[in-house]
């Protein structure tokens, strides 16, 4: 790449972290595009939870001085020592050891869904046209969100709460995922950079202390984890500093993301904790090298 | 306890949530004892319906069973099963659709079946033999690796039932065939030949990765071995001999080249089919050219006009102009050594599948006459191998000049570009300059001397372990400079031999140098390992 196009790029608005509704943000695709020109981003990735069509789709609605765009993904992961979520960065969509990582991810998902399903008619004798399960199915990754939408729909229930308290968080449910070492062997099979999503922010009630972390990072590069997301929207600025230090010791590079999901959360587009471009640390000046930008 | 490997479960029906566990629950049943890796494959062939109630039976199964596929599935169930994503988790193989050709319009027959027009816009070719499948694969799988490998040709884009059998559906193409064109619009025959050579080249161009498809050379050996005993005078054994002699390639050959398998659909000239697809020597591509011109109607001349349409006449100068254009030469003394060569392996092809094949009531004295002029070509003949990188001019990496000094800067830009583009290292690069530099000039001032003649310079780069392989070809003198005894270089300056020295820095710089006298050609060869 020309010089002048990477201090570009190095000198702009930078968010690694981003939902479509592709998976669960409120952006379309195209949307989440005019957004990140409108923020005046010039490095940006889509990483939808299990789901890489926006990898595919996202750089055809891109043109001559446009932001930057790396393929990205955001796997759910679980196996049984915990939850994780692990980013990819800079894959071949096409990958075919990738997209049966994806493809499983789904075919679990819409295990999960089609339970979920089959529970509400026995148990609730709560009913939904075949189309409409259908036409769930063929999302990305429908989850629990999507049922309740069409509970209220179908008059079952008047608000995403209730749907959740009263039914839905109620069902049993297989805690079926991929595991992490099928998504990082899929993201590096794929030619991708494997990176673990806001680590101490842990998922939920699951945040860690740091001797778990240490535990969990142990495994994980083990695996072949080669980052970590230091900088993150939710992270205050020890969380930051922690998590570059985690970074110094098992030499892993960093990333930045903010995890906007459109108006599903509150936070915003570039929000990311990053300093100015002058202090980046060399983690991240690394990841990006990495990244060919 | 079940110990297959595969089992098979036909459902049939509707599943959905009235009866979706029993369904479960049967197919549990027959499933028992099936270890998980064992291969599940469910027939949907009877299968009218599947509700998210039976979809999600199918998630279930798959949990255990990795490798769970669905086959005969109905275009409807499909797109159930596209839409929800279900072809992206497992292999799902579609039903095949079923048409009738009862009443439609015949438009080609061939050996192996007919192409009926099944509609305004698609024909659907039948195959008469009984593992018409394996058979209509083959070709689409063919036809796609020549289309990969950048020949234009047509593809089928379905496979269906026609009857007890199966065909393949084509778009129906506004195209007219070579054989049509001859026919019916003379003043198209320069167009003909010329697209016609061109179509050629572009296959024998072609490299066919290793593997992907037959040796026309073992196919043509194993003819000749049934057939030789029938020769005399241990001629057979002589065809065969010169036979395995021919090179072995990776070259790309239609195998059944000839002009109702070239067609013109609008602007664009289309190869089509492609059953006979194979690797090997071009040599081989005009024996089938020589066979489907003049070689199967030698004896009696309407069998040509019955089968592309055009008189013997027609065929036999199409068939010269056409070799002559390959070759890229009017001299009619190469063109007609060549045709000597193809001619052998030509009859040797004839007279076994004349053998084989019943016949009209001419066959005998048919075959009669391909034996005569098999044999008294066979007295003659002594090498079937044929250079077909000569008078390429500059085409590819050949580069073809006058031989003179003055183009010995041409000659050195040609071969550095090629160097340089496989990353030829410095050193190397000086030495084979002067190797170059000795090879030409000596060609331009001895070769032709006092007259002006050309010469080829072909570089070819081939890898494991990188190597450089330099061609000087020339019509000059027969000169052989790897005779000339070594200089002694114990001998001061003045008492040694002039000239000499230069080919022999060639050998030394070089892995290897190979000089080669054949048809009327010097061809003197460098090879430099990179």
């Amino acid at each position: 790449m020309k010089e002048n196009e990477a201090k570009r790029i190095r000198s702009g608005g930078i968010d690694l972290h981003i939902h479509t509704t592709v998976s669960d943000g409120t952006d379309t695709p195209e949307e989440a595009v005019e957004k990140v020109r409108g923020a005046g981003l010039s490095l940006f990735s889509v990483t939808d939870h299990d789901a890489i069509k926006a990898a595919k789709t996202v750089p055809a609605l891109l043109g001559a001085g446009d932001p930057r765009f790396v393929s990205g993904v955001e796997f759910s992961c679980r196996d049984g020592k915990g939850k994780y979520h692990v980013l990819g960065y800079g894959f071949n969509p096409a990958s075919e050891a990738l997209n049966r990582v994806v493809s499983h991810g789904k075919m679990l998902r819409s295990g999960k869904l089609l339970d979920r399903v089959a529970i509400l008619r026995e148990k609730y004798g709560i009913e939904f046209p075949e189309d409409e399960i259908f036409r769930l199915l063929s999302e990305c990754n429908p989850g629990k969100p999507h049922l309740a939408n069409l509970m209220i729909r179908y008059g079952y229930v008047s608000s995403i709460g209730e749907a959740m308290d009263k039914y839905l968080n109620l069902l049993p449910s297989a805690p079926e995922y991929v595991s992490p070492e099928e998504a990082i062997d899929g993201i590096l099979r794929g030619g991708g950079i494997p990176v673990l999503a806001h680590p101490l922010f842990g998922s939920g009630r699951e945040r860690l202390d740091e001797s778990e972390m240490i535990r969990r990072l142990d495994r994980l590069t083990g695996y072949g984890l080669l980052g970590v997301e230091a900088f993150y929207s939710g992270f205050s600025p020890e969380q930051i500093k922690a998590t570059l230090e985690l970074a110094g010791k098992y030499d892993l590079l960093v990333t930045a993301g903010s995890d906007y999901h459109g108006t599903n959360k509150t936070v915003k587009l570039g929000e990311t904790g990053l300093p100015a471009p002058s202090e980046y640390p060399a983690a991240f000046l690394r990841f990006l090298d990495r990244l060919g930008v | 306890m079940n110990t297959e490997k595969q089992i098979r479960i036909p459902l049939s029906g509707r599943i959905d949530s009235t009866n979706a566990s029993d369904v479960e629950g049967k197919i549990l049943g027959e499933l028992s004892g099936c270890g998980a890796d064992c291969a599940v494959v469910l027939d949907f062939d009877k299968l009218d319906y599947i509700s998210s109630a039976g979809l999600r039976v199918i998630l279930r199964l798959k949990k255990t069973w990795n490798d769970l596929s669905v086959e005969n599935v109905s275009p409807d169930i499909f797109e159930t099963l596209e839409m929800t994503g279900f072809t992206e988790m497992m292999t799902v193989k579609k039903a095949y659709r079923v048409v009738s050709v009862e009443g439609c319009e015949v438009i080609g027959e061939g050996a192996n079946g007919k192409v009926y027009r099944i509609d305004s816009d698609n024909v659907v070719k039948t195959y008469k033999n009984a593992d018409a499948l394996s058979e209509i694969q083959h070709e689409r799988e063919v036809a796609r690796l020549a289309l990969i490998l950048g020949v234009p040709t047509a593809i089928s884009y379905d496979v269906v039932r026609v009857g007890d059998s199966y065909g393949s559906v084509f778009e129906l193409l506004d195209a007219k065939s070579f054989s049509k064109l001859l026919a019916s619009e003379p003043d198209k025959y320069d167009f003909c030949v010329s697209e016609y050579v061109k179509m050629l080249k572009k296959i024998h161009s072609i490299e066919v990765p290793a593997g992907k498809l037959p040796s026309v050379k073992e196919n043509m050996l194993r003819r000749i071995e049934r057939m030789k005993d029938g020769l005399p005078d241990g001629l057979g054994n002589k065809l065969l001999k010169m036979t395995e002699e021919i090179p072995e390639s990776d070259r790309m050959i239609h195998g059944d080249y000839h002009t109702k398998n070239v067609v013109l659909a609008g602007n664009e000239v289309l190869l089509i089919d492609m059953d006979t697809l194979s690797v090997g020597d071009p040599i081989f591509e005009f024996v089938f050219m020589y066979n489907a011109y003049v070689g199967y109607s030698e004896y009696d001349p309407e069998i040509v006009r019955n089968f592309q349409g055009f008189s013997a006449e027609t065929a036999r100068r199409f068939w010269h102009d056409s070799l002559a254009g390959c070759l890229g030469t009017k001299d009619e003394k190469e063109i007609a050594a060549f045709e000597e060569k193809v001619r052998c392996l030509s009859y040797g092809y004839l007279i076994e599948w004349g053998t084989r094949h019943p016949g009209d009531a001419n066959r005998a004295a048919t075959i009669a006459l391909w034996k005569e002029r098999l044999i008294e070509l066979l007295r003659r003949v002594d090498s079937l191998v044929f250079d077909f990188e000569q008078g390429d001019g500059a085409s590819g990496d050949a580069l073809d000049v006058e031989a003179t000094n003055e183009n010995l800067d041409a000659v050195t830009d040609f071969v550095n570009a090629r160097l340089d583009a496989a990353g030829c290292g410095a050193k190397a690069k000086m030495q084979i300059d002067l190797a170059v530099e000795e090879i030409f000039v000596n060609i331009a001032n001895y070769a032709y001397a006092p007259e002006i003649g050309r010469a080829t310079v072909r570089v070819a780069v081939s890898d494991d372990p990188l190597t450089v392989t330099i061609t000087f070809i020339d019509r000059g003198v027969p000169y052989d400079p790897l005779k000339k005894d070594d200089p002694d270089l114990t001998l001061s300056a003045e008492d040694r031999e002039i000239g000499g020295l230069g080919i022999f820095m060639t050998k030394k710089m070089m892995d290897d140098v190979i000089y080669e006298y054949r048809d009327g050609q010097n061809v003197l060869t460098l090879k430099k390992r990179l």
